[in-house]
Formats: structure tokens, sequence, C-alpha cells
């Protein structure tokens, strides 16, 4: 993929063979136009369905709570006495929350109709009226307990149905809707202002909410300074060290040397690129582990064992920007490799005339020929890099102590995969959010760079 | 003649449709997290409880037949993953074995049902189930779930290298009781290990050998510190025992005792050398027992391994945790199936069964009667635990909001510990993250 | 080329260098059939027990059979995609005048640099709501998303170098765009389709993070996330094993690789300047 500033093309006239007739009765599958749009249809819908639609959902999500407690279709309203605190606390409406929140059972009438329409046995009801009518429980186990000291002593499953219809409060109910809430809560106290409505439902709603909460948490909290600061440090060494730096080396060495070696030194370092990263990685843990190749080496030199990866911040960085790096340098190194066998030969037979030494052929003919490949592979890499995830997470996992934790690591941890379980979609959909809008940036200037335009030959069949 | 065959042949026939509309058969799903290889009885008594089930059934005249399903993750985080996504799809299993600390998240976006529903609480076996587990078990003074294992977490001490030391046989059997009564504190712990580690006893960062990553073990350390994790329904953050307790640690490091890396270390490589004798004092839960005797090939536990409550710190008491795994229920489209999910883990919790596991994988039993049945009684771990240790146990709050809370404190300790953050900064910096992300929901003093 | 005879130190101290590497991939091979004693890493006797999850079934995970053909099913199944859909798309941006097509290839440059894994969040909630969840299926599209960007880039450039005349002749005589494309220029580009294709099936059979994510347990499993659950699981610790499992895992990419190096490394070229 060569700088596009070195492809020089020409527009030609298009020919426009039966141009004039043919555009007149052109199928589906003869006009550009037609086919164009067939043959774009599936690409599109991928784009839309994984692409499009998930930006904007990100962007969405990140301005709600939604977490795995409230679960992300919607909500139900369930009074808890968490909710119950928040009611009083919050609402101050501490009066409110205990009529309604104790738990109270009445042995009533209306229960006792209730229970008729359930269709219970008729000498069962009997038997409760006679037995408990007008009896009040603080709690549905007392209830039961009567309940099952009745002559005809019924089965749990019918004691469960007939302890429900006695509920008269709102405690440890679930609703799936406001109204049957508020009906609920009606039904025990039936003066109810609004205000209380309100915040009876905004108290006891488990679903999500929308709130700014997440934004303003990233930008108070410490840790979003530190791994903004791991992120950019990791993309910088990397970069630099590997990417670029170490591929250029490689390019311009196995340039100098005979093409067997280089075909293997090449096939080399393209190891790490292709081999499945789980692999990868493992072997980087059986070489630097405190049972690996390294300790067992070194102690050979009385160096204590250790756990070379995970030892101190220090190496942890340095593994996980050469465990990346590696991979990282493949690319370049093939991009550069194949810039530099684009150099005509000529070119360096004239300078070794001149009796220019190796490094001033590399100074002045190598290296400019290699800007171009050296901001592509500068551009497309920084964003690569920016959200790496895999070979980090598999070696050291963000460790230790979160020495190495970047930013993609971050949003995997927080709303993917943690060890309390409790996931944060949301706060997980605002941290990407930030890394949505800085590769928008970053591909959009790195298409300015590129200038796609003269990528985009018209096309020469006007049809 | 014909008449009669007619009608005795359609009555059987009837009676045979009967019967057959009256066949049941039921496939329920059991998944269980955090368990290894010692730990299979968390399903497999299911198994057992759906086979007795069946026999009920059909010596009520009821055709029922159960197929379990049964599913064992070795871990947590994969664990909870899997069910909270499996849940959202409609496809969770029907019963799951959890740590207890999920009942409250998860009845809160109704993914799991109050056994309460389905369950006579007066009846055999849950009548026998100790309170305070029920009391663990429950949110909002509902039943949630049933308690599955009971398990303490004690510190231990490798014998051979307390007497290195200068500790007698006598020292070593009263040294738990110290403990206990609060005259053995932690202090005194780093003291021990650093005389292991300087007389060579035990190498540099094998003299006090915690458990290499996150779990509920840490905090033991916070209460032995004077911490307090909830206090009526609130969260509560105790920032002078936070800090005592972090710097716990980076003075173990300080001394030498501790690797400051010693978190991430691989968990087969820290069981094998806990087993042993390579460090001097560590700590570890009761079911370490079995995996110490059969995986680890340790041959005699008593004779080289004494155990304690933690001891405590400043301004703290001697503590352990003891973190129940519990039987929950999801919620189901239909509710026979929760019904006979909910019998089968009420019979899952037989003593005699719940004992199966109970000895199996060194945990404690959740039921009076078990101390006496046999196979518990005569296992000289599961009386000793159980005496010393589940007396003096509490348990993490059910509180939908401890989980940020718990991930908040381990990032802090491990800064700390790793030496990223002084512990006062790490308790600073966890004070603002814990309020902007609580706010009201957890009290800081 | 130049100074023959001074390549020696270049060719030494690359040796030096790569060392590292070798070591690591030599000791995959050499460590899943044999063993060595405790500390020291010199073989001291060849064994195949490390092999033996071939044959058995460890207690509590699927088998290793299942979840190679669902590694297989993965990557065959995106590849299909990605070759079928770039074809037609890169065919477009390439030959064909349809209104916007600047914007589209823009749009493609702009998502080939796009990296998707930032949207892995919402693209999980949404298999989940919609029940995609833990299924293959769910992972073959987006992952056949994910590559498509990259796919259509390569496949326009491979369509670049084609020569106008021959479409042109075809349209002479008379045939339909439709069929100027398949019989004519398809062809043309059959090294870029193959190189493709395996490509896409590379990367399908190393991908690790996104089934991690998506389709992490039971059937859905593949190997990648099923070697990764066997190394954190802390009961059995078992480098030799590990890199067994390892090395039938990486089989299928080695035997391609080099078979097919050249193709695979010249991919960036796209065989052309385009």
């Amino acid at each position: 993929m060569n700088a596009s500033r070195d492809i020089a093309e020409s527009a030609r006239t298009p020919i426009g063979v039966r141009a004039a007739q043919s555009r007149l009765h052109l199928g589906w599958l003869s006009s550009s136009k037609g086919l164009g749009i067939l043959f774009l249809l599936p690409a599109v819908v991928l784009v839309v369905l994984f692409f499009l639609m998930p930006v904007a959902l990100t962007g969405v999500f990140a301005f709600t709570n939604m977490t795995t407690a409230t679960g992300i279709t919607g909500g139900a309203y369930q009074v808890s006495p968490g909710t119950l605190r928040v009611l009083t606390d919050r609402y101050g409406m501490g009066e409110l929350a205990e009529r309604l929140g104790q738990p109270t059972y009445v042995v009533d009438e209306q229960g006792l109709a209730a229970l008729e329409e359930k269709g219970i046995d008729k000498n069962i009801i009997d038997s409760l009226r006679d037995g408990l009518l007008g009896k009040t429980y603080a709690s549905r186990r007392e209830l039961e307990r009567d309940i099952r000291g009745l002559p005809d002593r019924p089965n749990t499953r019918t004691v469960k149905s007939i302890s429900e219809e006695f509920s008269r409060s709102l405690a440890n109910a679930r609703f799936s809707s406001r109204e049957s809430l508020i009906a609920a809560a009606e039904a025990i106290d039936p003066d109810l202002t609004d205000e209380e409505k309100e915040a009876l439902a905004a108290s006891t709603y488990t679903g999500w909410t929308w709130t700014t909460e997440n934004f303003r948490r990233l930008a108070s909290s410490p840790t979003t300074r530190q791994v903004l600061f791991n992120t950019l440090f990791f993309v910088a060494m990397t970069l630099v060290i590997f990417n670029t730096g170490y591929a250029m080396v490689l390019a311009i060495a196995t340039h100098y040397i005979p093409d067997r070696p280089a075909g293997i030194f090449r096939i080399i370092w393209f190891l790490p690129r292709i081999s499945p990263v789980v692999i990868y990685v493992l072997l980087w843990k059986w070489l630097a582990w405190d049972t690996g190749f390294l300790s067992a080496f070194l102690s050979n030199f009385g160096v204590r064992p250790r756990n070379w990866m995970l030892d101190t911040a220090a190496n942890a960085w340095f593994f996980v920007i050469v465990i990346n790096g590696f991979v990282g340098a493949s690319m370049g190194m093939v991009i550069f490799a194949s810039a530099i066998k684009a150099i005509p030969e000529s070119l360096f037979h004239a300078a070794s005339v001149d009796g220019a030494y190796r490094w001033q052929q590399i100074r002045h003919i190598i290296l400019p020929q290699l800007k171009w490949p050296i901001l592509f592979v500068t551009c497309y890499q920084t964003l690569s890099l920016l959200t790496s995830i895999d070979q980090t997470l598999l070696a050291t996992n963000g460790g230790p102590g979160g020495a190495t934790e970047v930013w993609s690591l971050w949003i995997y941890h927080t709303a993917l995969n943690n060890y309390a379980g409790n996931l944060q979609y949301g706060m997980g959909a605002a941290m990407a959010l930030v890394l949505v809008v800085i590769g928008i940036v970053l591909s959009l200037i790195y298409l300015r760079l590129f200038n796609y335009n003269a990528l985009v030959a018209k096309p020469r069949i006007e049809l | 003649m014909t008449k009669r065959l007619l009608t005795t042949t359609a009555a059987i026939a009837l009676v045979s449709l009967a019967g057959a509309a009256a066949a049941e058969e039921v496939t329920i799903r059991v998944w269980a997290g955090g368990s290894g290889p010692n730990d299979n009885y968390r399903v497999d008594a299911i198994e057992i409880a759906a086979d007795l089930l069946e026999r009920e059934a059909a010596i009520r005249g009821e055709d029922l037949t159960i197929n379990v399903e049964k599913k064992t993750d070795n871990t947590w985080d994969d664990f909870k993953q899997a069910v909270t996504l499996a849940a959202e799809a409609g496809n969770a299993p029907h019963i799951l074995v959890t740590g207890h600390e999920d009942i409250a998240p998860w009845a809160q976006s109704g993914l799991i049902v109050p056994v309460e529903d389905y369950l006579n609480l007066d009846a055999w076996p849950i009548n026998d189930i100790y309170d305070n587990l029920l009391e663990i078990a429950s949110f909002g003074g509902v039943l949630y779930g049933l308690p599955q294992d009971a398990e303490s977490r004690p510190f231990f001490f490798w014998k051979e290298h307390m007497k290195a030391i200068g500790y007698s046989d006598e020292d070593l059997e009263a040294l738990p009781d110290r403990v206990e009564s609060g005259e053995y504190t932690l202090d005194n712990v780093l003291e021990d290990a650093k005389k292991m580690v300087d007389q060579g006893v035990v190498e540099a960062g094998y003299g006090f050998y915690p458990r290499p990553e996150n779990g509920p073990d840490y905090w033991q350390f916070y209460t032995s510190f004077g911490g307090v994790m909830e206090e009526d329904g609130r969260l509560v953050l105790d920032k002078a025992a936070m800090q005592r307790f972090y710097q716990f640690f980076v003075d173990a490091v300080e001394a030498g005792v501790t690797r400051k890396n010693h978190i991430g270390t691989p968990n087969d490589q820290w069981y094998s050398e806990v087993a042993s004798g390579k460090a001097g004092i560590w700590h570890g839960g009761t079911w370490h027992y079995a995996r110490y005797t059969n995986q680890e090939g340790l041959k005699d536990f008593f004779g080289n391994i004494a155990f304690s409550l933690i001891p405590a710190g400043e301004g703290g008491k001697p503590n352990t945790l003891t973190h129940p795994l519990v039987y929950v229920l999801t919620d189901q489209e239909n509710d026979d199936e929760e019904a006979i999910a909910a019998e089968l883990i009420k019979i899952a919790s037989e003593p005699r069964i719940n004992t199966l596991h109970a000895v199996k994988s060194a945990h404690l039993g959740i039921t009076h009667q078990q101390s006496n049945i046999d196979l518990y009684a005569g296992d000289r771990w599961a009386r000793e635990a159980t005496e010393r240790l589940l007396p003096f146990a509490n348990a993490m709050p059910n509180n939908t909001d401890f989980g940020t809370y718990w991930n908040a404190m381990w990032g802090g300790l491990e800064a700390s510990w790793t030496g990223q953050k002084t512990p006062e900064q790490a308790v600073s910096d966890l004070e603002a993250e814990l309020t902007s992300s609580l706010g009201e929901a957890i009290v800081i003093r | 080329m130049i100074g023959h005879l001074r390549t020696w130190p270049i060719v030494l101290a690359l040796t030096i260098v790569s060392a590292p590497l070798v070591l690591m991939y030599v000791f995959l091979f050499v460590d899943t059939i044999s063993n060595a004693p405790a500390g020291s890493f010199i073989p001291n006797e060849f064994t195949l027990e490390h092999w033996s999850f071939l044959w058995e079934t460890r207690p509590g995970r699927p088998s290793i059979w299942r979840v190679t053909l669902n590694s297989f099913l993965f990557a065959t199944s995106t590849a299909a995609l990605v070759l079928v859909i770039s074809s037609m798309a890169g065919y477009v941006l390439s030959r064909l005048n349809v209104p916007g097509r600047t914007y589209f290839l823009a749009g493609v440059m702009v998502l080939h640099a796009f990296p998707a894994i930032t949207l892995i969040v919402a693209i999980f909630l949404v298999l989940q709501v919609v029940g995609l969840y833990n299924t293959l299926i769910g992972v073959i599209l987006v992952k056949a998303a994910i590559d498509m960007p990259l796919g259509i880039w390569l496949m326009k450039g491979f369509y670049d170098t084609v020569p106008w005349e021959i479409e042109m002749a075809g349209i002479q005589d008379g045939a339909s765009r439709f069929t100027v494309w398949r019989k004519l220029v398809l062809p043309q580009v059959k090294p870029g389709i193959f190189a493709l294709g395996l490509f896409a099936f590379l990367l399908g059979w190393g991908e690790f993070i996104l089934p991690q994510v998506l389709a992490p347990s039971g059937n859905a499993q593949v190997l990648s996330v099923y070697l990764a659950g066997l190394i954190a699981d802390d009961n059995n610790f078992d480098m030799n094993m590990f890199k067994s499992v390892g090395l039938f895992y990486m089989m299928p990419v080695l035997i391609l690789f080099f078979v097919f190096q050249n193709r695979l490394m010249n991919i960036y070229g796209g065989g052309s300047k385009g």
C-alpha cells in the first residue's frame, strides 16, 4: 500500500461504447448503478448493523447508569429496604415509607373474596373465615403457620397462594409497571398525593435512567488520569520503538543480506503476527514467569528467580511493550521492505560508485523513500495501539496493581468482566465513547493526510 | 360380555390416558460457580434430590421424571458474566450456586426469585439450618436463597517454622486462644514472619504469604483494624481502619516478609507452596484442608499446620469471614419448573446430602443436625474448624452497591501494596471514587 | 547486492535479536513431546502424554474436538462471508460508477482505520437483546463485519490491477456488467480472492477477544477461549499440556503460513501499486 501520491492516475476519457442506446434499456445487472447498489447492499447492511448502530448506541448508553443490577431492557418497581431508605432520605417521606413498607398481612373479607375467585377449595376458605378472620400478622411466615394449622392442611403451593392475597403492604413487592405500583399503593392508602406517587415510583424503579453521572465520574476520578497516561505512554513507546523504529531496522537489515537469510528472518518476525494471540502470550509467559526459562537460565548465574513480567511496574511495561511491539513490527517490516525493494538498483550502484558507505546509503537513499510508508504506518498503527487489548489482557491483565491498565482494558474490566460481578455497562459505554470519538477524529486526519481523491480514479466505463 | 369388555377397555384407556396426562417430565439446569474438582456435590446433590423427589411423587401416584443438567465453572468472573447474560437472554438455568453477595443485585434486577415464595420455611430441613446462615441468605427480610455451604477463613501457621523461631508445642497449642483473646495481634504476625526470614527458616517474601488474588478474605483485615462494612443498610467506609489495613501490607513488604509483586502469583503455585511448608504464615479458607490433603499431597495436616482466627490489628478485633454459597432460583417462565427446582434445593439441603459436600470439599455444615452425622462428626477438621471459627464469623453484606465498594477497595489495596500509591493517597482516592460512584449509599467516616 | 562479504555482522546481529523468538517457538515444539526434570529445560525423555487431551476429555470442559470444530466453523464462515461481501463491494468501488462512490470509499477507509473493538460494549448489548449472545452465528456476523473493511480495501486493490480492456471487450460483446464481472473479472483476481480468503481464515482462527466476550462458553466456545480458560484454571498448571493444546491449535496456521507465505506477506501490497 504505497503512498497515494506516488500514483499518477491520469484521467482518461471514458469509452462510451454504445453508451447512448445502452443507457436506455439497461437491466439491473447491466447498469453500473444497479449492479453497484446490489453489490454494495450486503456491505452496507453490515456496516449499519455493526458500525453505525453500535456507535449510536454507545453514545446513547453512555448517558445511562445501566449495570447488571438495573438490567438492560427496562426495569420493574421493587419495594425493598434500600428503596424505602431512599424514599426516606432523598425524598424526606419517611412516614410514607413506614406506612407502605411495613409488612402487614390481614385476613379480611377482601382477601377471602379474592381466594374464591382464584378457585381455592371452599372448605379451606370457610375454615379461614371461621378461624382467622380479622387477625393481623407482621410477617408472611406467621400467617402461613396459622394457615397450616387449619384442619384441612393445604399443601405448600396452596398456602403460598393463599398468603399472598392477604398482603396489605407493599413490602418486598415487585411490580412490572408504574400503574400497578400506584394502584397497589392506593389500595392501601387512598390519599396519596401526586408528589408522593412520583417519589414512590422514582425510588422503587430498578431499571436504568438517563444521567450524565458517567462523564462527571470520569472527569473527577484519579484513575482516569492514570489510565490515560498509561495509554499514551504505551502507544508512544510501542509505536516509536517497535512499530516504526524496529520495523525500519528489520527492513533495512534484511535488505542488505542475501535473500535466503533475509527470507528466514522475515518469516521469524512474521510469526508473532500470525500466531494465535493466546499461544503467543503463553510463550512469553513461559519465558518470563517465576518458573520460566529466564528464571531457570539466570539462576545458573545466581540471579534470584522471579516473575520477570510482573515483578515491578517497569518490568510489566517492558514486557507489554515488547509483546505488542513484536507483533506491530511485522507489519512495518513488510511495508518498508517492499518500499525499499521499489527503489531502483541504479541508485544504489551510483552511490557505491561514489564511494558511499552503507550508512550514507541508508541516510540518503533509503530513508527519504520511506517517508510516506512511515507516515502511513504511524497513522494506522496509532489507532490500532490505542485500542489494543488482547495481548495486554492475556499477559498482565492490567497488573501489577493497575500499572499497565490501558484505556481499552479499563473498559473491559468495568463493563464486561470483573471479580465482584457488577458490570457497569453505562460507564463502560461512556469510556468507549471517548475512544470512539478519538477514533473518528484520527481516522479523518488520516484520510486528509493521504488525499484519498487520488486513489479514486473515475471509472472508465460509463454505463 | 362384549359391552363389558368394551367398557373395561375404555376404562383402562381412560385411566392410562389420565396416567399419561399426569406424566410430567422436566429438565432442571443447575450451574455452580467457583467450583473445583472437590466441589462436585454442589450440583450432584441436585441429582440426588431429583431421585428422591421422583420417588416421593411415585408414591403419591404421580409420574414425574426430572432430568438434571449440571455445569460447574472454576472461576467467578466468567461465571457471573455468563449467568447475567444468559438471564438477559431468557436462558438462565433454574438453579444457581453462587456467593450470597449476588443476592442483592440479582434480586433487584429480577434475575432471582425468593425461595420463600415456594418453600415452607418451617419444614425440614430448612428449620434446622443455622439462623445466621439464613440471615445471610436473606434480603430485605425475605429468604432469597438456601445456604449451600458454610466456611470460614483461618490464619495458618506452619508448625515446624514456628518451632524454629522459638515456639514450643505448648505455645503452639495455646496460640489459637491467644489470637482469640486479642493477645496475639497482626503486629506479632509481622514480627514472627520477620524472624523466620531473618533466620533463614523461610526465603524472603515467604514469611507472610497471603492469598495472591482478590477475594472476600481481604475484608477480614479491614475488620481486624476496626472497620465495619455495613450499618443499618448503608455501606460504611472507615478511612482510618482502611488506611491501617493498607499500611499493614506495605509494612509486610518493607519488612521483607511479603513480596511487593505477590498479587498475581499463579494460584496453583501458591497452593503447592503453602502446602509444602515453603511459607511461614498465611491465610486461607476451611476448604484448603481438602486441597492440601487431596491435590497437594500433604499427609499430616494437623501435625504440620496450626490454625486460628484472623488476629486483631490496632483498633479492631480478631475475626473471620464466612462466605457462604447459596442455592438461588432464577425467574423462569414456567412456574411449575420453579416449584420443582425449589423442592430440589430444599431436599439437597438435607443434612446427610449436604454432609457429602461438606466433608469432600472441606467446607462446613449448614444445619445443626450435621454434627450428629458420623461422616461429619468423625471429621476432625470439620469439628475443630466449626468450633474455633464459626462463632466469630461475620459476612459481607447483601447490598446492591457492595460490588462497587469491593472492586474499589481492592484497587486501593493493590496500588498500596505494589507501591504505586501510599496508603494515605490510596484511601483518599478511594474516598473520592466511592463518593462519586455511590453517593449517599455509603457513609464515610 | 552490495558488499556481500560484510553481511555476516548483520546476520549475526539479527540472529541475536531473533534468538528469544526462535527459542520460544522451538521450545513450543520440543516441550509438547518431552519431559524435563524439575528446574531444568533440557528434556530428558520423549513422551506423548501431553497429547492425552486428544482422546480424554477433562471433566467439566467441552471436548477438544467440539471446540476445534467451532473454531473451524467460525473461521471458514467469517472468511466466506468476508470474501463474498468484499469481492462484490470491492468491485463497485474499483470499477462501477455509483453515485456517492467517493463517500463509500472514504467510508471504507475510515472503517478500515477505525478499531471496531471500541464498539464491543454496544455490540455485546445488542447481541444480547437480539438473542444471539453466546451463539456462533452472532460472533461470525460481528467478526465478518469487523474484517469487512479490510477485505473491501484489499479486493479493491486487486481489482485495480485488472486491465480495463478486458471489461471493455466483454461489454462490446454484449454481456451485462454482472456477467462481465462473474466471467471475466473474477478469474483475474483469483489470487487476490485466495489470499484474502486465507488471510480472513487465519484472522478468524486466531481471534480471541470477540469470542471471549460474545460467546464464552458452552456449545459456542472456540479453541482460543478454551485454551485461555485452561491456562487460567488454577487446578491444573501444566505448561507442557498448555503447549500441546496450543500447538494443536496453531498447527493449521503454521501449515498454511509456510505453504502460502508469499501470498500472505504480500497481501498489504495488494499485488499491485494500488
